[in-house]
């Protein structure tokens, strides 16, 4: 579960407000999706979350724990992918892998049959043993992904995780999240691609200019969007994206 | 605009920062005045060491004039310029020509290879006349004035200042192209880049030997009565190093005839051709040697059970961080150079040249003589750790740790591992580095100095603990200003300030407790034990403050 209470982050010394008083509540059990178009504020959010960055105000909580007041206890709830799958190039797949393990605190006995079955499901047993910089876009978002869910965590966060994987691992990671939600953890995810939101989310929520101005599910959005110009105008924006 | 102008300007925008539009720009404005008062903070910490290199040259004029000599330190400021020049040209040329992520994407531009190699020899020959500012500009300051030379020695002074730094880094580009071409030939690129460019460190070194070691025993009488005999003499000994320098010295001194001319021209002719031929080389073998030089190769080989199993045993989160730590600073090639290897290197070129010229000429060294009285072996032991010191301070390691991180530095805000571990494992992978450039040092040392076990053992033990609190101020200082916006794995640790600081800190630290060992303690036991405790006592306090203060710090930074 996570419980983000109004949530704000500014830069340039409080000119640019990137995320501006958000609340939100996602529950166990549900697929989130956070849907908005470049430059919403949706990695702001993320990063706020993950404590990647500092929230200038509000609080986040994952599985009531705390991002500020207990970071370690509230990383460890969760697996992240961030968006940008271009990390540590000099290492090897497996090095990788073990790192996160690792700092997981994941025993050897879970570590080697939980990589086996990733690794394999993802179709990297082949590539693990080279350098991460010889993958290509889709094979590092994949490694990357694997690294986030060796230690089981309850909640997966996910920024833009579809994003260059081929049709095969894109269906994988939403069958992969249904499962995990089914399961009765949580599922955040964000996207600008409507049509991913639309066929698994339970509830998403739409983000513009820093601020939420939709939470519900996909029915109650399109209800919405008929009486509400400026959604109306993000939604038709939202799927000229896709 | 040429296609060579525009790629210049925007390389020396990307580079050295400079862009006429952005200063324009208000919002800007501060962050130039923030860059300019750096750099005046940079100098006045550097002021000391020019005051000092500047009366020494003041002394040598007045000493050299009366025997007609004074020529001389003219030489003596490009020699050491030229070499400098050189020297470091290699590593800036191999990193900047070869590892910076920018130059392969200008593979895809309709450019000449001379074009690229033309405009980024260009930046770094605007690096270069900064580096020649504190060793160039005192030399000609002091002759010029103090000999009352005429108007026309002072536009040589600027024609010959602006020309210094085109031959060494010709000469610099040159090897350094040609085994490149090659090293990329290989599969295992980074390892081979990293080979090619110990390749060609080392020929730089030998060039140098080479150039010392030839010529007539200093210690020949007739030799002596020779030199003192030309006006010249002295000059035309130490441009033996870099004989080129002869004709700019001669330039100088001769100002004010046609034969002073004539001389500028021929090192104008020289440097020029220095750097036609590099221009010409790279036209041929650049982008041969950039083409896929980011390609790496994959095996693409399922590993076997056993692989998993020896490789998945797990560790505890700290030793991971460390490891991962390690791995990137052996495997990623700006990071080995000019963090590891600079570690390695410096004791052997220390070794080196002593070698060499005692094996040229009889005798025992002065400092074998130190190794008998106390107050001797005092001096050697504050000498040698103080070298420690300096190799800890200007290594890179620690002071860049946040630096290499750049754009991955968000990983290390989410993982689970606290920072005051993250900051204990970034220490560690300096400190085994640390480590090994002491021992090493203090191998070499041995080699030169007949020092005995019980001292090897001290001085292990008290290299050990001073570098502790130079490795740890460079964290804190990296820790205090990151440079993670960079493009190019060399910019973390190459243009970076925070290694300047370090090494600052650590000439400070060390100037200060060796010089009260120096100067106040007769007994070598009583010095090891007021160095243990100096060294000791920072190194606590630095602890202390990295853990509490720096771990708000590190909290504040944001990925």
């Amino acid at each position: 579960m996570i419980e983000i209470t109004s949530v704000s982050k500014s830069y340039n010394r409080g000119t640019v407000k990137a995320v501006d008083g958000v609340s939100l509540s996602i529950q166990d059990g549900e697929i989130f999706g956070f849907l908005g178009p470049n430059g919403a504020g949706k990695t702001t959010l993320i990063k706020m979350i993950t404590g990647i960055l500092n929230a200038d105000e509000g609080s986040i909580n994952i599985n009531g724990k705390d991002i500020r007041r207990d970071p370690l206890g509230a990383k460890m709830q969760f697996g992240f992918v961030p968006d940008d799958p271009n990390i540590f190039a000099r290492l090897t797949g497996i090095e990788y892998l073990n790192f996160m393990a690792d700092i997981y605190q994941v025993s050897s006995e879970i570590r080697l049959p939980r990589m086996q079955e990733l690794l394999n499901r993802y179709e990297m047993a082949n590539t693990v043993g080279d350098q991460i910089q010889s993958y290509s876009h889709g094979m590092k978002q994949k490694i990357v992904v694997i690294g986030a869910l060796l230690h089981n965590p309850p909640v997966w966060i996910l920024d833009e995780p579809m994003t260059g994987l081929d049709p095969r691992s894109s269906f994988d990671l939403k069958e992969m999240m249904r499962e995990h939600a089914d399961a009765g953890n949580t599922v955040f995810f964000s996207t600008h691609v409507l049509d991913v939101a639309e066929k698994i989310c339970d509830r998403l929520a739409i983000i513009n200019k820093g601020k939420v101005i939709f939470c519900g599910s996909m029915e109650e959005i399109r209800a919405h969007a008929k009486e509400n110009q400026s959604l109306e105008n993000l939604f038709l924006e939202l799927t000229e994206n896709e | 605009m040429s296609r060579f102008w525009a790629l210049l300007k925007v390389l020396l925008i990307n580079y050295l920062g400079v862009s006429t539009s952005q200063i324009k720009a208000k919002k800007n404005r501060i962050k130039y005045v923030k860059k300019i008062a750096l750099g005046i903070a940079v100098v006045g910490a550097l002021a000391p060491t020019i005051y000092l290199y500047a009366w020494l040259l003041i002394r040598g004029f007045d000493l050299l004039a009366p025997i007609g000599q004074e020529r001389a330190i003219l030489t003596l400021g490009l020699v050491m310029v030229s070499s400098i020049i050189f020297f470091f040209g290699v590593f800036y040329i191999i990193n900047f020509f070869y590892f910076a992520s920018d130059a392969q994407n200008l593979l895809a531009l309709p450019l000449r290879a001379w074009e690229v190699l033309g405009a980024r020899f260009a930046v770094i020959l605007g690096y270069e006349y900064l580096t020649e500012l504190p060793f160039l500009l005192p030399p000609l300051l002091i002759y010029g004035v103090k000999s009352g030379a005429p108007f026309v020695y002072w536009i040589y002074a600027l024609i010959g200042y602006l020309l210094a730094p085109l031959l060494p880094l010709g000469l610099a580009a040159i090897p350094t192209v040609v085994i490149m071409r090659f090293a990329n030939l290989s599969r295992r690129k980074d390892l081979f880049r990293i080979l090619g460019s110990l390749v060609v460190i080392s020929l730089a070194v030998a060039y140098q030997f080479v150039f010392q070691k030839a010529g007539p025993n200093a210690m020949d009488p007739a030799f002596i009565q020779n030199l003192l005999s030309d006006r010249n003499g002295l000059m035309n000994i130490i441009s033996r190093v870099f004989p080129s320098t002869r004709y700019l010295g001669l330039a100088l001194a001769n100002a004010d005839g046609l034969i002073g001319l004539l001389q500028l021209l021929q090192f104008a002719g020289l440097s020029f051709l220095a750097v036609a031929l590099a221009w010409l080389v790279g036209e041929k073998l650049y982008f041969q040697g950039l083409v896929g030089s980011s390609e790496t190769t994959a095996r693409r080989k399922a590993l076997k059970s056993s692989d998993y199993q020896r490789m998945s045993k797990g560790t505890s989160p700290l030793l991971s961080y460390l490891f991962k730590e390690v791995r990137l600073l052996l495997r990623t090639p700006p990071y080995f150079i000019n963090c590891v290897l600079t570690n390695l290197l410096v004791p052997v070129l220390l070794v080196v040249p002593f070698l060499i010229q005692s094996s040229n000429q009889e005798g025992i060294m002065p400092w074998e003589s130190l190794v008998a009285n106390p107050k001797g072996q005092i001096i050697l032991m504050t000498a040698i750790t103080g070298l420690v010191m300096f190799l800890a301070g200007s290594n890179a390691i620690s002071a860049t740790s946040l630096s290499r991180e750049g754009k991955e530095f968000f990983i290390s805000k989410y993982i689970p591992l606290s920072y005051s571990k993250q900051i204990l494992a970034k220490l560690l992978s300096a400190y085994i580095f640390g480590v090994l450039g002491a021992v090493l040092l203090i191998l070499a040392a041995r080699i030169l100095i007949p020092l005995t076990i019980s001292t090897i053992l001290l001085l292990l033990l008290v290299s050990m603990l001073a570098m502790a609190p130079v490795i740890e101020a460079g964290l804190l200082i990296d820790i205090i200003r990151p440079k993670q916006e960079w493009g190019n794995e060399q910019q973390a640790v190459k243009q970076n300030l925070n290694v300047v600081f370090s090494m600052l800190f650590a000439v400070l630290l060390g100037g200060a407790i060796l010089y009260t060992v120096i100067r106040f303690i007769h007994s070598p036991i009583m010095a090891v034990g007021f160095m243990l405790l100096c060294f000791a006592l920072a190194a606590l306090v630095l602890y202390y403050f990295l853990m509490t203060w720096g771990i708000k710090q590190y909290e504040m930074l944001e990925g």
